[in-house]
């Protein structure tokens, strides 16, 4: 009795720190768990281009994957716009528009950045994620 | 409406706060539009945003040069001739006030905007069109032409009765143009009716003529990066501003051209020299009414910098920068009080 009772307190406020440490364990992995969980359900898509056509979203690509998209459009898509995405940029490489100017802009990569076929009626836009200070406003 | 789309630019919380959409229409004007605004829900976007389009559609019918529509007279049915002479035609309110509007930015910016220079701008638009159907082929007016059409740009002979909302051509080989100022005018006309509804939040691009409406969802100023036309890492916007209400309009050399000879050939013609106007990559301007940043940075591609900035300085709150062909920049006195750091 004696020794147990010389011993219980210090066996006693073991166990316990021992229920606190798993109560620890037990709270650190469940807010690891929701973090994971929030990381999963709000994850960032990475930065992306967008293409709408008329207006209409046509599709969406990732800008950290090499590519080579022809866009057509047009009564029987006769027309056609090539977007190439490289090394985390976007531009269009050859299109058959009378103007040329959307082949002519310059590569694009940052948030709100465009570029316009008018005679297609193509839209491409960037946008980016990973940009804390892009403008809302890009003219 | 044909050829919109709502699109969810962002959800970035999970909070009650107005979302950004956006959406885009390529039916007026000849040129994009694009509209940006927070609002509750998907539904009141598509509801303002559709106003906003119904609208310009409206002015775009009236101001449109190239195409007539049944029942309705617009500045294509005025250009026409009938038995060799312009009729007086009856309009639309509405243009009679953009006419009258036309004629004051004409006295401001001392001609260099100038409306009745239809007969030009044609033989441009005309020569344009077939050089970018046949690149190969493509060639400049011959200026022969273009001096004798010019001979029939005088503003005097557009005569407006207000009181009647008429308006008659008083020369017969004269045409009226109003592709420098439709644009910024009715941006502004559609702009204003939304304040009227206390509507905030908003942003209308059509064409590069940019008019805030309020603020931000969040209660914050805009923010507006002006591109570098020039391909240059280091300096990817040429000026961040911060805008609340104002509009920004910039013109550029790089927006409307064609290739003669490898040659550029822009949209913005000098009425002095009957030629695209040189020296200058864009023009921007910041002031309340878009109208005014339209006219005004068509006319300041038409002057040398220092008459620009004489013209700048002179009207109240309004600010242009200028960027020269070699990519220097030029600011008007009060430009830097718009400028934030990104
Ligand atoms: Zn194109």
């Amino acid at each position: 009795m004696n020794q147990n009772n010389t011993t219980m307190p210090t066996a006693k406020s073991g166990g316990r720190r021992f229920r606190n440490d798993v109560i620890f364990i037990a709270a650190l992995l469940a807010i690891v768990a929701l973090a994971g969980l929030f990381v999963f359900l709000f994850r960032q898509p990475g930065d992306t281009v967008v293409v709408t056509i008329d207006g209409e979203h046509y599709a969406t690509y990732s800008l950290n994957e090499n590519m080579t998209v022809p866009i057509h459009t047009g009564q029987d898509g006769e027309q056609i716009n090539v977007l190439i995405i490289r090394d985390g940029q976007a531009h269009v490489q050859e299109a058959s528009c009378p103007d040329g100017i959307c082949a002519a802009h310059k590569p694009i990569h940052r948030e709100g950045e465009s570029i316009v076929c008018l005679p297609h009626r193509v839209v491409i836009t960037v946008h980016s994620t990973s940009e804390q200070d892009a403008p809302d406003i890009v003219t | 409406m044909l050829g919109m789309l709502w699109t969810l630019v962002s959800l970035t919380s999970c909070e009650k706060k107005p979302n950004k959409y956006s959406a885009y229409s390529f039916d007026y004007f000849d040129t994009v539009t694009s509209i940006v605004g927070y609002a509750a829900s998907q539904e009141e976007f598509d509801r303002v945003s559709s106003e906003v389009l119904c609208q310009l559609e409206e002015y775009h019918k009236l101001f449109t040069i190239y195409h007539r529509f049944d029942g309705m007279e617009n500045l294509c049915t005025i250009n026409e001739l009938k038995d060799g002479a312009h009729r007086t035609v009856t309009v639309d309110r509405r243009i009679i006030d953009m006419l009258l509007y036309a004629k004051q930015m004409y006295v401001k910016t001392d001609g260099k905007v100038n409306i009745a220079m239809g007969s030009v701008l044609s033989i441009w638009h005309d020569y344009r069109e077939a050089g970018m159907d046949e690149p190969w082929n493509a060639k400049l007016p011959p200026m022969d032409q273009l001096t004798e059409a010019a001979k029939h740009t005088d503003i005097e002979h557009l005569v407006i009765d207000e009181k009647n909302n008429t308006v008659t051509l008083t020369d017969p080989a004269m045409t009226l143009d109003v592709g420098a100022i439709a644009k910024g005018y009715a941006v502004e006309m559609v702009a204003k009716s939304l304040e009227k509804q206390g509507i905030t939040g908003y942003v209308i691009n059509v064409g590069g003529n940019v008019r805030v409406i309020g603020q931000k969802g969040d209660g914050s100023p805009w923010t507006a990066g002006i591109e570098n036309p020039q391909e240059d890492e280091r300096e990817p916007y040429l000026a961040y501003l911060s805008l609340t209400g104002q509009s920004l309009v910039t013109s550029g050399s790089y927006q409307r051209y064609y290739v003669v000879d490898g040659k550029r050939y822009h949209h913005i013609i000098d009425p002095l020299t009957l030629m695209p106007s040189e020296g200058f990559l864009s023009v921007s301007i910041v002031c309340q009414s878009s109208a005014d940043g339209d006219a005004l940075s068509t006319a300041l591609f038409c002057m040398t910098p220092e008459q620009g900035k004489a013209l700048i300085e002179s009207l109240p709150d309004t600010e242009a920068m200028w960027v020269m062909a070699d990519g220097t920049k030029i600011t008007s006195s009060g430009f830097d009080r718009y400028i934030v750091q990104p």
